[in-house]
């Protein structure tokens, strides 16, 4: 049983407190799932209770933190390893040893444990994360849903009791997800493992046996799924997504809870929703407008092969008009990264050809080609270097030679269009990594690329600021940008991109409107993405909708039918 | 991309115990800085190769082919201008300089070969468990693990900001010494935040798994001397004995 009693802390040199008179208790065996927005103090709050806060992280705490009835406060983290496991996000930083088998035997080495004992423990800890096939490979040589698999066992190698899982699948593609995800709930059967669990998606928490949202270091919410299944508002008022397939119930007036997109479709057909005569013609009518741009960026059978010798691209073709939204999708390791870094020089193609409005890019260095081209990066900790926001954002316009007073217009103009006028003079690493997104995208924006491709931009994001930087880009697009983004979050692609392009093993696979790359699910499934619940839905009754409310548009209800609500 | 050097491939020097392997490449050290002619550092670059070979680590030195051709034009041209000898060859450039210049490159490349076996074919944790038994603390062999551990990541980290910065339009090839090392600010400051808080991480990480939880450690791996370990330490000391004879006699 963890207890938590009035528990308060405040990092060093803070202002607010983190976490305010937090009082809880989990039950041994309970899934809790920990939503909030991010600085909600889930992190903090996940922190206290194995002692790396107060022991590795300077503040102020006070309260009780109490485990199986022991207060905890002067035990450090090593001391509870064996009670207590932590799974991280960042799988670079957790994983560190020569091979599969090292990695998790590093934590019972570190506790003394005889080596027999070491050994039976690694073959079924990776046996229970399906691993037992790659012990002898390199942590870095794996995938990222192996990674993190690969963390969990290494921890699970402790035998805790509790374990707390800080984002573990915001790095991951769909399937990388998928597999992590099987992988704790096959966990929790047959053992009393209590889990704690930091995700920042609501629809992938239905599973868990009680949900705490957080906010400004407090407790907001503390429910069952069950019971916060309609309080989307709630959810969002405090930033944390509500469930997806409740709003849809909510709009469409049924009552009840829907497990997945199957019973859903079940119930909404059988309180008498069908699809509107038209509908999905309407919808495809839709989509055919205003995709006649010119031709802006071609690619002829684009290949690259890295120094290693890894075929990253095995000869794309492409073509992309001015004016379009891309989303580029596919698993990790399929090329995607690798395909945009061509589209402004970083990298040289060791085969194929593309051109920008006709003209080769071949040798183009990226200084010359950034001017139309930005690109910006998955982490803007990688390019962040200035002590004041207007200096990064300046940064590209004065490389390129503008005058000053030029910089200042673009820098005004750049910072206005993230949302960030007036805060030049802040210093960026204060900013929350949704604002310090917002700065590399305004450093790109300033030099006014025609195109602009942005890698994974909603990574680490919470609701809020995921759906401000996805606005802003549809504004930049409407502005005349054409945009590319890479990106691993399917319901953002379907609601905001007009065009799919579906990538695996370097090469494209699918290419098409949103709609119709999303209409065939065990495709986009087979790939090892995941069709977003809405579109799951909607493809079951018959409506190929991208987003709630064209779902909703696309239904209509017989006079004759009867029954209202449905739901099982 | 892996920029991990070990391969996990059996050979006999794989199962060597790491503090043989310690002892070899020290022994290699010893006699690359004993020398300056070419002649033995050949010898020495010859038997490092045959030694990589049965290690079938050969194929890694495709990875730092650049590294080694460079240290070489770099210490060949340098000492053959500046090193002062008496046979002229041509130019400002005599024989003795010239040779000067191949040992130098001899050298520091197999030193470097050296290494790198070294690290193809063993473990980190080997290597701490080697250093543990030599009465190295633990924690400070767990930091120079560590230590060779960091060196990829923060490659692979420098990698990205460089690329990041160059997208953004920075040119880091052109301007005058000055002008190149103001270029290199927006390159250092994300690499050094983003390594340290890296490192906070790891630190995190390394501690909830009981990281320096228990005085005496235990250990999956095994290590010990065999029949092997001692045909090649004597191999190593008849070696080393070999070319101090050469050297000083």
């Amino acid at each position: 049983m963890i207890r938590l009693d009035g528990v308060s802390f405040r990092y060093r040199a803070a202002p607010q407190p983190a976490l305010r008179e937090v009082t809880c208790q989990i039950r041994p065996g309970e899934l809790v799932g920990l939503l909030g927005r991010s600085g909600s103090g889930r992190s903090t709050l996940a922190a206290t209770l194995n002692g790396t806060i107060p022991h590795l992280v300077r503040g102020e705490l006070t309260g009780e933190v109490r485990i199986a009835g022991e207060d905890i406060r002067s035990k450090r983290p090593r001391d509870l390893a064996d009670r207590i496991g932590f799974v991280f996000q960042d799988f670079e930083a957790q994983l560190f040893s020569t091979n599969v088998a090292l990695e998790v035997a590093f934590g019972p080495e570190n506790l003394g444990v005889e080596r027999a004992e070491i050994a039976r423990r690694v073959a079924h800890c990776l046996d229970l994360v399906r691993l037992s096939h790659l012990t002898h490979k390199a942590p870095a040589a794996l995938s990222g849903g192996q990674k993190q698999r690969l963390a969990l066992a290494s921890v699970l190698a402790l035998t805790p009791q509790i374990l707390v899982l800080d984002e573990p699948t915001s790095d991951l593609d769909p399937a990388g997800r998928r597999e992590l995800l099987d992988a704790i709930r096959s966990l929790r059967q047959g053992r009393d493992l209590t889990l704690l669990m930091i995700d920042p998606e609501t629809d992938e928490m239905g599973w868990a046996d009680r949900l705490i949202v957080l906010d400004e270091g407090r407790i907001a919410l503390d429910g069952t799924p069950a019971e916060l299944w309609d309080e989307a508002d709630r959810l969002e008022a405090l930033g944390v997504k509500g469930f997806t397939l409740a709003k849809l119930a909510k709009a469409l007036g049924a009552a009840g809870r829907w497990q997945d997109a199957a019973e859903a479709a079940l119930a909404i057909r059988s309180a008498g929703w069908r699809a509107a005569p038209g509908a999905a013609e309407r919808l495809h009518e839709a989509d055919r407008r205003g995709s006649d741009g010119e031709t802006l960026l071609e690619l002829d059978g684009l290949a690259h092969r890295y120094p290693d010798g890894t075929e990253a691209l095995a000869g794309v073709s492409l073509r992309i008009r001015r004016g379009e939204f891309v989303a580029i999708l596919g698993q990790n390791g399929s090329g995607k990264t690798t395909l945009v870094k061509h589209l402004n020089g970083i990298l040289t193609p060791s085969g194929g050809d593309l051109r920008l409005l006709g003209k080769s890019l071949r040798g183009q260095p990226p200084s010359v080609l950034s001017r139309q081209v930005g690109l910006v990066f998955q982490n803007p900790d990688h390019q962040i270097f200035a002590e004041r926001i207007w200096d990064e954002v300046a940064f590209g316009p004065r490389l390129q030679g503008m005058s000053e007073a030029e910089v200042n217009r673009r820098v005004e103009e750049a910072l206005e269009a993230v949302g960030l006028q007036g805060m030049g003079d802040l210093d960026p690493f204060i900013l929350t990594k949704g604002s310090r997104q917002r700065v590399a995208v305004a450093s790109t924006l300033a030099t006014k690329p025609e195109v602009i491709i942005l890698d994974e931009p909603t990574t680490g994001l919470d609701h809020r600021e995921l759906q401000g930087m996805m606005a802003l880009t549809r504004r930049l697009n409407e502005a005349g940008h054409t945009i590319l983004i890479i990106t691993h979050a399917m319901d953002i692609a379907a609601a905001y991109a007009r065009r799919v392009v579906l990538m695996q093993g370097g090469r494209v696979v699918g290419d098409g409107p949103t709609r119709r790359i999303f209409a065939e699910e065990s495709r986009v499934r087979e790939l090892g993405l995941t069709a977003p619940p809405v579109v799951q839905v909607g493809n079951r009754l018959g409506v190929p909708a991208l987003t709630l409310e064209e779902l909703v548009g696309g239904l209509t209800r017989g006079a004759e039918e009867q029954g209202r609500g449905g739901g099982a | 991309m892996n920029l991990f050097l070990y391969l996990d491939r059996d050979s006999i020097v794989h199962r060597l115990d790491p503090r043989t392997k310690l002892f070899l490449l020290l022994t290699s050290f010893a006699v690359a800085v004993l020398f300056f002619a070419p002649g033995p550092l050949l010898v020495l670059l010859a038997v490092l190769l045959a030694y990589g070979a049965l290690a079938k680590s050969l194929g890694n030195l495709g990875r730092i082919w650049v590294l080694l051709l460079s240290i070489a034009a770099v210490s060949i041209v340098s000492w053959s201008l500046f090193a002062k000898g008496v046979t002229p060859l041509f130019w400002r450039v005599t024989w003795e300089s010239l040779g000067f210049g191949v040992g130098a490159a001899l050298k520091i490349d197999g030193m470097i070969i050296s290494g790198l076996i070294f690290l193809s074919t063993t473990k980190t944790e080997e290597i701490v468990l080697g250093l543990i038994r030599l009465r190295v603390p633990f924690q400070a062999a767990f930091a120079f693990s560590l230590a060779i551990r960091m060196v990829p990541t923060i490659i692979g980290t420098a990698v990205t900001v460089t690329e990041a910065q160059r997208s953004r339009g920075l040119d880091l090839e052109s301007g005058g010494p000055l002008a190149r090392l103001r270029t290199y600010i927006p390159l250092l400051v994300p690499i050094f935040l983003h390594t340290l808080r890296n490192t906070d991480q790891l630190a995190k990480a390394l501690e909830s798994r009981g990281f320096g939880a228990q005085r005496q450690r235990t250990s999956l791996l095994t290590i010990g001397f065999h029949a092997r370990d001692l045909i090649a330490l004597m191999l190593g000391a008849i070696i080393l004995i070999a070319f101090c004879f050469a050297r000083f006699a």
